[in-house]
């Protein structure tokens, strides 16, 4: 398992450097008109001075040599060049990361935490009241656009909490509440939906009659049987969902002005702030990598007949 | 003659299917003996599961019990005020559970009074649990063990069953073993229950020749030691001659020959029985094709006037057609259901192949 790992890592950084390459090859083909706001107004000496500052008249393979020596030496991402004048690309992200993965993480765990009972005991009464409500409202989060219920909650969230719209007025806590809400949606009609097919998949198994032969309570039967192994095919997208949180969520940080990383790719994008868009994409790239990664390696822990070492197997 | 541990009256079962109903068992009388081990024959379809589903309440869902009832003798005292309880006629106390109600009436009796082998061990078992595991939890909910207590006891059944090395199986999960040891680790879960009957429901048909006889004598020893009363559903002869006392031959949900073995397998009085041995393949010619059953089962969806079978039988009668065969007794032992052993029945003898049934030494190929 170890040595598995190991030659997944060793992957894992070749995916990494191939894609930073890409891209940093990529944004290097913009015209460079996208670097000066106001080019019609400069000389060419100027265009030619400023460009040979940021070091993008030496050849491209050059500049390729330069940015991995000191992303491994210094780890340095570079400077951002617009977004924010001369400061570190990690630093303006070491600001930014934490504010959105509290979030993010906060409203997984609501997610799971209101998901997977609703799941189950959806399953459990199948077919009854609890899962005809159940399904509306898994329905209902699905088929309306997420931004018209964001807006909803924020509308009338605010009203009922007595709170300011914007997260940076409200106190610490309390401006949590309505962005952590908004967020899990979503996620908690996607567990609660997936669980309860899997639960009813699985509880039609053989395996569950012979619990039953047993003379297990439905009880035990639902919870040492059925959820246990309808858990394992989501539980591979948690870590990943996990990670994606520090990616922001776009829409609920811009419509609560949480300053987080939502938006912030597209933003640099637009910018061509070069070093910013390397580094938002390594970032990325690694949440990605490592989520996958963290997913299998749960997927071994929780299913036996899932091995790293052994190929084929028996199912 | 022992004593009835279960007994069956008169008992119907139906289904609800789209809209139309399904009368699965017709009638059935029964009684099951303490410490016997009997079995229920028939093709595909003529109700045998359902009948024993009816013993451990995992009818499906849209059956029902119409009428009838299933007394089961083997708990004493034990629910004497349920509803369900009462007293023969010679004062055993009984219980119903043709009427029993809700689940929880169910739990008092599954495992610990009767369990049930399924027929396939390839999905019977939990792929995310060890096998330990999966023992030691029949052991918890039905003796109470845990801890160092239950893990001595799940290395003694193992070894019961025989699985070898069995500190290594207990950590094991199912996938690590072949059919033929999943079988045995459910014959395992079965056994660290202590139930008193066990349904086995065509437990071998899924493992290869070889595993069956091993698997059909293990049975044997487990049903000696450990006082079982054992029903086989099963469709293989074979596995019949090789090790029920008794024989029940069931047909489109009703028993209609009901014997012990040298009964059914040398005596057999019902067109379908005959049928149905002249169809074991040791009794064909070389060169000649192998006996078949004409015709198909009756369709359960319409009452049946007269005798299920008589479509189907060469030998039928007229009033076959039109009246159900009350059973006339062969021997205190043997009872069929068919106007041929009126008194006033043509005389039609068995055919003629059933006769080397004897030269071939019954059908014993287990052992």
């Amino acid at each position: 398992m170890v040595k598995y790992l190991a030659k997944r890592f060793l992957r894992s950084f070749i995916t990494l450097f191939i894609i930073l390459s890409i891209v940093f090859v990529l944004v290097r083909q913009m015209p460079i008109e996208g670097y000066f706001p106001n080019i019609e107004k400069m000389s060419q000496a100027d265009i030619e001075r400023d460009l040979h500052m940021m070091g993008l008249d030496q050849p491209i393979l050059v500049q390729l040599f330069d940015f991995f020596k000191d992303l491994v030496c210094e780890g340095s991402l570079g400077v951002s060049r617009v977004y924010r004048t001369n400061v570190p690309v990690t630093t303006i992200l070491a600001d930014k990361i934490p504010l959105s993965v509290q979030l993010g993480s906060m409203s997984l765990c609501l997610a799971l935490l209101v998901g997977l009972p609703m799941g189950t005991l959806m399953a459990k009464y199948k077919g009854k009241l609890f899962d005809h409500i159940g399904t509306g409202f898994i329905v209902l989060i699905n088929a309306v656009p997420a931004a018209v219920y964001y807006l909803f909650i924020q509308l009338y969230g605010t009203d009922l909490l007595n709170i300011s719209m914007l997260f940076t007025r409200n106190p610490e806590g309390i401006r949590w509440v309505l962005p952590v809400i908004s967020m899990s949606l979503g996620n908690i009609a996607y567990y609660a939906m997936w669980l309860r097919r899997y639960m009813v998949d699985e509880s039609k198994k053989d395996y569950v009659m012979l619990a039953r032969i047993k003379g297990a309570s439905e009880n035990q039967i639902m919870f040492r049987h059925i959820f246990r192994n309808s858990f394992v095919p989501l539980a591979q997208y948690i870590p990943t969902s996990f990670l994606n949180t520090v990616i922001g969520s776009i829409y609920i940080e811009s419509l609560y002005g949480i300053p987080g990383m939502g938006g912030l790719l597209v933003d640099v994008i637009k910018k061509q702030d070069n070093n910013m868009i390397q580094g938002i994409v390594l970032l990325f790239a690694c949440v990605g990598v490592i989520g996958l990664i963290l997913g299998d390696i749960l997927m071994v822990t929780l299913d036996p007949r899932i091995s790293f070492t052994k190929k084929g197997g028996d199912r | 003659m022992a004593n009835p541990i279960l007994s069956v009256r008169n008992l119907h079962v139906k289904f609800r299917l789209r809209g139309r109903v399904l009368h699965a068992l017709r009638g059935i009388n029964l009684d099951v003996l303490e410490g016997e081990s009997l079995a229920i024959v028939g093709e595909s379809g003529c109700g045998k599961s359902v009948l024993n589903k009816n013993f451990i309440g995992l009818l499906d869902q849209n059956g029902f019990i119409e009428s009838g009832s299933i007394h089961y003798f083997g708990m004493g005292d034990k629910m004497r005020n349920h509803s369900a309880a009462g007293e023969d006629e010679l004062g055993r106390p009984y219980i119903d559970m043709a009427r029993f109600e809700d689940n929880e009436d169910w739990l008092r009796i599954r495992g610990s009074e009767v369990c049930m082998i399924p027929q396939d061990p390839m999905t019977s078992l939990n792929p995310l649990k060890t096998i330990g595991w999966q023992i030691s939890e029949a052991l918890e909910l039905h003796r109470g063990m845990t801890g160092d207590m239950a893990y001595d006891e799940v290395i003694r059944i193992l070894e019961d069953v025989r699985i070898d090395d069995p500190e290594r199986r207990y950590k094991q999960y199912p996938h690590e073993l072949s059919g033929g040891m999943r079988q045995r680790i459910v014959i395992a879960i079965a056994i660290a229950c202590q139930p008193k009957i066990l349904i086995c429901d065509e437990p071998t048909t899924a493992l290869d020749v070889t595993i069956q006889a091993q698997v059909l004598t293990l049975l044997k020893d487990l049903k000696a030691k450990y006082n079982l009363t054992i029903i086989f559903i099963t469709h293989d002869l074979g596995v019949v001659a090789n090790i029920a006392e008794r024989v029940a031959v069931m047909y489109a949900g009703d028993i209609i020959e009901l014997g012990t073995v040298d009964d059914i397998f040398f005596d057999a009085r019902h067109p379908y029985t005959w049928a149905l041995l002249s169809s074991l393949p040791q009794l064909g010619q070389r060169g000649e094709e192998l006996y078949s059953i004409k015709g198909t089962p009756p369709n359960l969806f319409k009452e049946i006037k007269g005798d299920a079978f008589a479509a189907r039988n060469p030998h039928a009668l007229k009033i076959d057609h039109i009246q159900q065969p009350p059973y006339f007794h062969v021997s205190p032992t043997h009872k069929a259901r068919t106007w041929l052993l009126d008194p006033r029945a043509p005389k039609v003898e068995p055919p003629a192949a059933l006769k080397k049934i004897k030269d071939i030494g019954g059908v014993n190929h287990g052992d």
